[in-house]
């Protein structure tokens, strides 16, 4: 299954980059997700995510991140697996500067989900998973426009930055994934 | 024979069990020391196992113990070929059938892996995610077409393809006469995928008596008595010492006559590792994984007719969606190409398939058993070559119907019991005629519809018909036995799923006796009853079932009146049997009761007459050489609102031919209930598979089953052809119902909308599907 999307910050992309390096902003997106540092480009860790009846499900996630193209764009290739089910995929995440004060975020995922993820939680929460992805996003954009700063979260700080952002990546794009 | 009860509308002796609770099934077994069984079932439709480590779950609290394929040992091994190959010249068949647990692959979701033994159900599923399992995803296969083509990936590699069977059956040149038709109709045709969706799930308690040896196993099975014979062959025990019950069931639907399910298989082996009983019953999710469903097909097909409208021929070249097994042989894919004849006269047919294996469930039979897409594709083609030369869609069927003088007759093809497809009898014009009246069919197109168009509203008639194959063989068996407190006890080796059994069966036997339907208990299902038979299935059971019942009671009877005659100092022909007594007809006051008779058959002391047995009790078997040929005609009646593409169906009526009809109360709710499944297989159910062969809509939620309120009130009646096949005349009438409902569907809403561009050739058809149906037939049109 195959995503595209965008979403428009409003602030130049040196500074969305140096907001999205912040463990703490994504932390505040991405609620639920540990993560540890395998070595340079690879990480794994849980993440507990609801759809519909599959309640506070957990998920064994790997990342690696390929094609790094600082402070641009890059790759990763995400596999998660738990009892509810699998997802595994591709994303590819660019940023590009849309004048001086916009940043326009395009990301591509092409993703399975499989398991009882894919069979009960297909759509029946569409609109919570489309409102979960927007306050996401949402609340990056908020911050990077200097409005409530985010709480520390102590599980994401081991990250190191790009990672966060791919993380939050795609677990949005899981939730778009399940909109479609 | 007098026959009080035969075509009777009786009430049904089960009901009052049903109706308080009384009844048994398999979930309500309940045993000392029993342990529960949780499956860990693949989450890919296409995968290899790369490692599988279940140390984990066998030290989490509660675990028993855990199984893999590997613990199995010599007890893995592939399931039966339950049906093997029809003898179909130059047929190609490829045959994979499904494993008790996966061993290096798993070909479809659901597909279980690993079974977790725990003292209770929470126990077994919680260790299931301590079960570490390395599945590494191959390309997956949904698509039946997609499936054949040569770069698609394999899903069995023993094979050079996923072409799981091909084969042609023909009759006459349909090649020669295309030439001469005035109207060639072709289209491309889609049928989905449903599944049964009971309202019981399948379900197995096993339970191993190391003393007695003897293994007794309760099984939501809709065939006992081969799930028994297969278990005793696979443990390596004597048949007597394996007992399968398969008691009430909430609806068989066809997936529960499939087997050896890998739980069917694995429960009784577990219960003889552990010598404690073990039980697993489906939830729903798994139900939507783990059993089989039906009717993936894609039909490119053609019909040749002349200038009246008169069929000179059909061409049909279609694959059906095997899935990732293919017990069940080519039962299916036959079902479609010889039910797809209807009861018209074909003179010249062409007919093709190929089967692909995909990586979704396995598909065997659910209620209609192929027969809907091969009713479909023709229904469909009528209509289409009615519109086109302007021929009502009643008419044209009329013109092609077979003449009441043409039975038996025989295709020349084969059907899906390895002979040749022969209707028995059958009579359809009245049955139009009648179905036309009941649904005022010419009052509707003259006054009904032109007044609610004039009102702005999309009414609709539809009107077609099918035949149905049924009662087929091989046989069924009956005892039926007096009991010395003078109560005649009937046991069959059928399953009973809720088709009436414990009514129907009496009420034969009832009739032979002299007793009343409520004076014979009835068992069925039970292979310590009674251990000679197949199933049910096919819409055999009051067929070949029945059939045996009678052929018992007749004898039954012969019996009672002889000890009769020579305890009564009577002439054979001077007695009769009247409420449980056998008495003489000109001095009734010289009788005695049934029990007394029963009590002095089966004496203590003395001596029984050489030659004859003790006890009142017959055995006896019906085996039909050939099915006898059911039929009907369906109308509806629809509104649609063309704004929301969202159907009303109003009014529905089915005119039906059964032969002779048992029970008509017992009839007219299968019939019923068919027609709720087929409303259902029309517009409300369908399993959505992504490219990946991942089932999008695994619940109630989001699968559709039709409520009360989308089932319309049904009208029903009976024309009555007699089969010559087996002595009480008797057809099928389980799958009936749901048989021809889509076509019918199809038609009546393309009547209500009149839009010359609108099309409806695929099933089911959502209100969404027909929503953009409308709108690119506006674009057209």
């Amino acid at each position: 299954m195959e995503i595209q999307s965008e979403f428009l910050f409003s602030g130049p992309r040196d500074e969305l980059w140096v907001n999205l390096m912040d463990p703490a902003v994504l932390a505040k997106a991405l609620p639920g997700t540990k993560l540890e540092r395998v070595d340079e480009d690879r990480y794994v860790g849980e993440m507990e995510a609801t759809v519909g009846p599959v309640t506070a499900a957990r998920f064994d996630v790997a990342i690696e991140l390929v094609d790094k193209v600082v402070p641009e764009s890059f790759t990763m290739r995400v596999d998660g697996k738990g009892a509810a089910g699998f997802t595994k995929g591709t994303a590819h995440v660019q940023l590009a500067e849309q004048g001086p004060d916009e940043t326009l975020m395009k990301y591509t995922a092409d993703l399975q989900v499989g398991g009882r993820i894919a069979g009960v939680g297909q759509r029946l929460l569409d609109s919570v998973a489309k409102s979960m992805s927007h306050q996401g996003l949402e609340a990056i954009n908020r911050h990077l426009q200097g409005e409530a700063p985010p709480e520390a979260a102590a599980p994401v700080q081991l990250l190191s930055r790009p990672v966060v952002l791919a993380i939050g990546i795609v677990v949005l794009a899981v939730l778009l994934v399940l909109l479609l | 024979m007098s026959a009080a009860f035969f075509g009777a509308p009786v009430p049904r002796n089960e009901d009052h069990r049903l109706l308080t609770g009384q009844a048994l099934f398999v979930d309500d077994v309940q045993l000392e020391g029993m342990l529960h069984v949780a499956f860990l079932r693949s989450d890919y439709a296409h995968a290899r196992i790369t490692s599988l480590d279940v140390s984990a779950a066998r030290e989490s609290d509660g675990i028993v113990a855990v199984y893999t394929a590997a613990d199995l040992g010599e007890y893995w091994q592939p399931g039966p070929l339950l049906v093997p190959p029809q003898p179909i010249e130059r047929l190609e068949f490829h045959c994979a059938t499904q494993v008790p647990l996966a061993k290096d692959k798993v070909r479809h979701v659901g597909e279980p892996i690993a079974a977790v033994v725990a003292r209770s159900r929470y126990e077994a599923e919680d260790a299931l995610p301590l079960i570490q399992v390395e599945l590494d995803p191959l390309p997956a296969v949904a698509d039946p077409v997609g499936a054949l083509e040569s770069d698609a990936p394999r899903i069995h590699e023993q094979f050079e393809s996923n072409l799981a069977a091909h084969a042609i059956q023909e009759k006459g040149d349909y090649a020669s006469i295309v030439e001469q038709a005035a109207l060639v109709v072709r289209r491309r045709l889609l049928h989905d995928r449903g599944a049964s969706a009971p309202m019981e799930n399948r379900g197995v308690v096993a339970s191993w008596d190391q003393k007695s040896g003897e293994l007794t196993v309760w099984d939501t099975t809709q065939a006992p008595i081969p799930i028994r014979n297969g278990l005793a062959s696979m443990l390596g025990l004597p048949e007597h010492q394996v007992r399968v019950i398969a008691p009430f069931i909430g609806g068989g639907f066809g997936p529960k006559i499939m087997m050896f399910y890998p739980e069917e298989v694995l429960l009784p082996w577990i219960t003889m590792q552990l010598g404690q009983p073990v039980k697993w019953i489906e939830d729903r999710q798994e139900s939507f994984f783990a059993t089989t469903q039906e009717r993936n097909q894609v039909h490119e097909a053609e019909l040749a007719v002349d200038a009246e409208g008169r069929i000179l021929g059909v061409r049909d070249s279609f694959v059906y969606d095997a899935g990732a097994y293919n017990p069940y042989g080519l039962t299916l894919p036959i079902n479609t190409q010889c039910t797809l004849l209807g009861p018209y006269v074909v003179p010249n047919y062409y007919s093709e398939f190929r089967a692909a294996f995909t990586n979704k469930p396995i598909v065997s039979p659910v209620r209609g058993a192929g027969r809907q897409p091969g009713v479909f594709v023709m229904e469909r083609l009528l209509d289409l070559a009615a519109r086109e030369l302007g021929i009502d869609v009643t008419e044209i069927r009329r013109r092609n119907f077979l003449p009441p003088d043409a039975f038996p007759h025989d295709h020349g093809i084969i059907y899906q019991d390895s002979a040749s497809l022969v209707y028995d009898s059958g009579n359809y014009e009245p049955a139009l005629d009648r179905a036309t009246e009941m649904i005022d069919y010419a009052r509707f197109l003259s006054e009904t519809q032109p007044a609610a168009r004039a009102e702005g509203r999309h009414v609709g008639i539809g009107i077609v018909s099918y035949v149905e194959g049924t009662g087929i063989g091989p046989y069924e068996g009956a005892r039926v036995s007096v009991e010395p407190s003078g109560r005649v006890s009937l046991a069959t080796g059928v399953g009973t799923q809720g088709q009436g059994h414990f009514t129907s069966f009496a009420q034969i036997v009832a009739d032979q006796l002299g007793v009343e339907v409520t004076d014979v208990e009835v068992v069925t299902g039970d292979t310590g009853k009674f251990h000679w038979g197949t199933g049910t299935f096919a819409s055999r059971g009051a067929v070949v079932a029945g059939n045996a019942c009678h052929a018992a009671a007749v004898a039954l009877r012969e019996k009672i009146l002889e000890q009769a005659a020579q305890e009564l100092e009577a002439e054979l022909a001077d007695l009769e049997l009247v409420a449980g007594t056998v008495r003489v007809k000109e001095a009734p006051g010289r009788s005695i009761a049934f029990g007394e008779l029963a009590v002095l058959a089966n004496p203590l002391r003395g001596a029984v007459r050489p030659g004859t047995e003790p006890g009142l009790e017959a055995t006896a078997y019906f085996g039909p050489e050939k099915g006898s040929t059911a039929s009907g005609v369906h109308a509806m009646i629809v509104e649609v609102d063309p704004e929301t593409a969202m159907v009303d169906v109003q009014r529905y009526v089915v005119v039906h031919d059964c032969g002779r009809v048992i029970n008509p109360t017992i009839v007219r709710g299968q019939i019923i209930g068919g027609v709720a499944h087929g409303i259902g297989n029309c517009f409300y159910e369908q399993l959505v598979f992504d490219e990946n062969a991942q089932l999008q809509n695994a619940s109630f939620m989001d699968y559709l089953i039709p409520t009360a309120t989308d089932v319309p009130p049904v009208d029903t009646d009976h024309v009555v052809t007699p089969s010559p096949f087996n002595p009480l005349g008797i057809k099928g009438a389980g799958e009936a119902g749901a048989i021809p409902t889509n076509p019918l569907f199809a038609q009546a809403v393309e009547n209500a909308l009149q839009m010359p561009g609108l099309e409806i050739l695929e099933m089911p058809i959502s209100p969404n599907r027909l929503f953009e149906l409308l709108e690119a037939a506006r674009e057209t049109g």
